[in-house]
């Protein structure tokens, strides 16, 4: 038993390790860029997953609440200096509110057309912002998109001359959602979502206030979502409405989420860092030979992930994992699942 | 007088576009009424008719209307085997899961695939099939409407009504709605349900071959063509109901109406904008729709 401990620990700290050290090896801007936004998608997938993993919901529509986040923070930095490190919380803020403005009437859709509502809103927003210029005393620059103001090496303003700072954010932002989906896939709203992922009816029969639990989780995932929204507009310093708000957002933290194994910790990471990377290296080497073959590759690599391996990524690396930590026979397996369900 | 011309060619082209949009949406609703699933390459797919269509306008020249014999059995091909080799294997994965949001991903990430496919095959290249319809038009009661858009309405109807009768005259027809209604069931009688799926499903691309073609003299291809069409086709399709084929067509005529009647008062934003406010109204009142009912099928 203490063998298992040291050695989970050992591995948390292996990869902690190797987390913080990665841009003293890294050192072209390029390369450590790409690593970067494998760390966001991963936090973009995780984000998702905090509500639509963990309740079984499939919400196309995300790009919204990144959208909402980036917009706000950047339009209070741009034209009243606000810094977007206080602006995010004012985005997330703003996000959390949509989030239960669209979950009180859509939480009672099911399946399909929940997943037809998110879609919906999240076209719509996209001709919204694509088509205003500006909004009170703001700046929203319709679909030419927005610049963010550039203030050179400002630390207290979000922006800095090398990648490195924006690594780091993106790895801590990271830790922080993986042990927050810790805690709430462990805490009694944890528990309520697998109730109604699985059924429900029964949830509500046992007493489950299944609205309340939905709403609380979508505005969970839609403040951390909005984080993000906010992190990739300050690290790429250009909102473009369909990029920020649209259907590739959208459907690409669903993806990372699903590939990597949706409804766990982390299974949303292990597909983000992993398929995300797998698209870079191929757009890298072979980007020049057809247009278009990056992304047919990836699609491809869903389909079939969907098609072979349902639970994800996730899933084959559980198996090496469990042989790491000793526990080999189906017997042993079983009861360590029991232990920890007991625990 | 001349105002009321005006409006009365508004209104028939909303009808005519309107219409387009029914014969797009019809095999989204014969998918999902059958299979209940709803499937997200349908654009993608329409997209792929498109394309071959064009191409083979364009290396053969024949008229692109007789094109539909050839492209829609083509398009039945892929749709059944789309249907046997992907979605099946899926679909009998998650039997026992009530709300197989599985195979609603499966078919999103096959459109990424498709569209870029097609990207690479075909360039992002903006193309149309110009004809001697193209810029032909037809007079009649002081109404002035395109020949292609004339020709697209009289086939969407006759497409819509000739489909409706085969589901509900012909023996392909029964079997494809007693599986709708109740797979187990149908099963028990001894309807090969997952053949019929790949049926309905081919038959529902199929649909999408003849839409193409429609579209084709007076419409630009591109790869992202389908996304256009998609959500319209998803309105067109929660507004008429899920799974009713007269539900189908009314819901077309009734966003093409309001979009060309729109255009004449406000921008195409706004009127994009009351489509969607529209479509989210239908969802929380009434998400069965105008013609949507549980027995339907």
């Amino acid at each position: 038993m203490d063998a298992v401990k040291t050695k989970k620990i050992s591995l948390i700290v292996l990869f902690l390790v190797i987390g913080f050290i990665i841009p003293q090896f890294v050192t072209k801007p390029y390369y450590l860029h790409v690593i970067t936004m494998c760390l966001l998608w991963a936090y973009l997938a995780s984000s998702w997953n905090l509500f639509c993993g963990f309740a079984g919901q499939l919400s196309l529509g995300h790009g919204v609440f990144t959208a909402v986040g980036a917009y706000v923070a950047v339009m209070l930095f741009n034209d009243y200096n606000i810094s977007p490190w206080i602006g995010m919380f004012a985005g997330a803020g703003a996000a959390v509110l949509l989030s239960i403005l669209i979950g009180y009437p859509t939480f009672k859709l099911r399946g399909a057309y929940y997943a037809l509502a998110t879609v919906a809103i999240g076209s719509g927003v996209v001709v919204l912002i694509e088509n205003t210029q500006a909004l009170g005393p703001f700046r929203v620059g319709g679909a030419e998109g927005l610049i963010v103001k550039l203030m050179g090496n400002a630390p207290a303003f979000f922006q800095f001359m090398s990648k490195q700072p924006y690594y780091y954010i993106a790895l801590v932002m990271l830790i922080i959602v993986v042990l927050f989906a810790f805690w709430l896939k462990n805490s009694r709203l944890g528990y309520y979502l697998s109730a109604l992922k699985e059924d429900p009816e029964a949830a509500e029969a046992l007493g489950i206030n299944v609205r309340n639990a939905k709403l609380v989780a979508a505005a969970y995932s839609a403040f951390f979502t909005a984080i993000g929204g906010v992190y990739y507009a300050m690290l790429i310093r250009y909102l473009e409405p369909n990029a920020i708000a649209g259907p590739m957002m959208s459907n690409e933290m669903v993806f990372l989420a699903v590939v990597g194994g949706s409804g766990t910790v982390l299974g949303p990471v292990v597909g983000g860092i992993t398929l995300h990377a797998i698209s870079e290296v191929i757009q890298f080497y072979f980007g020049d030979l057809a247009q278009g073959l990056h992304l047919f590759i990836y699609g491809l690599i869903v389909v079939f992930m969907i098609m072979f391996k349902p639970q994800g990524i996730i899933e084959i690396l559980q198996k090496y994992y469990n042989r790491f930590l000793g526990i080999t026979d189906r017997g042993e397996d079983e009861k360590s699942v029991k232990r920890t369900a007991g625990s | 007088m001349m105002y009321k011309m005006d409006s009365l060619s508004v209104i028939v082209n909303g009808i005519s576009m309107g219409a387009i949009y029914g014969l797009i949406a019809l095999g989204l609703t014969l998918i999902f009424g059958i299979m209940k699933i709803i499937n997200f390459a349908h654009g993608a797919l329409l997209m792929l008719s498109m394309m071959c269509s064009y191409w083979t306008w364009k290396y053969t020249g024949i008229n692109p209307y007789l094109l539909i014999i050839m492209i829609a059995p083509v398009m039945f091909v892929i749709g059944y085997s789309t249907e046997r080799f992907f979605i099946k294997p899926v679909l009998d994965a998650q039997k026992d899961v009530r709300e197989p949001i599985a195979v609603l991903l499966l078919t999103a990430a096959f459109a990424i695939v498709l569209e870029n496919l097609s990207l690479m095959l075909f360039g992002a290249d903006y193309v149309m099939a110009k004809t001697t319809v193209t810029d032909a038009t037809i007079a009649f009661g002081g109404v002035t409407l395109s020949a292609a858009r004339f020709y697209a309405l009289i086939i969407a109807l006759v497409i819509s009504g000739g489909f409706y009768l085969f589901l509900q005259y012909t023996e392909l027809g029964r079997k494809l709605r007693s599986c709708g209604q109740d797979r187990n069931t149908a099963s028990l009688m001894g309807i090969d349900v997952p053949k019929t799926f790949a049926i309905a499903f081919g038959i529902g691309t199929a649909l999408l071959a003849v839409a193409a073609i429609t579209l084709l003299p007076f419409y630009y291809v591109h790869p992202t063509v389908g996304n256009v069409f998609m959500t319209k086709a998803f309105i067109v399709v929660v507004l008429g109901g899920l799974g009713s084929v007269p539900g189908a067509l009314l819901g077309g005529i009734i966003i093409g109406l309001i979009e060309s009647i729109g255009a004449q008062y406000m921008t195409a934003t706004l009127t994009t904008v009351i489509v969607y406010a529209i479509f989210l109204l239908i969802l929380f009142i009434k998400p069965s729709g105008l013609f949507g009912s549980r027995l339907e099928w």
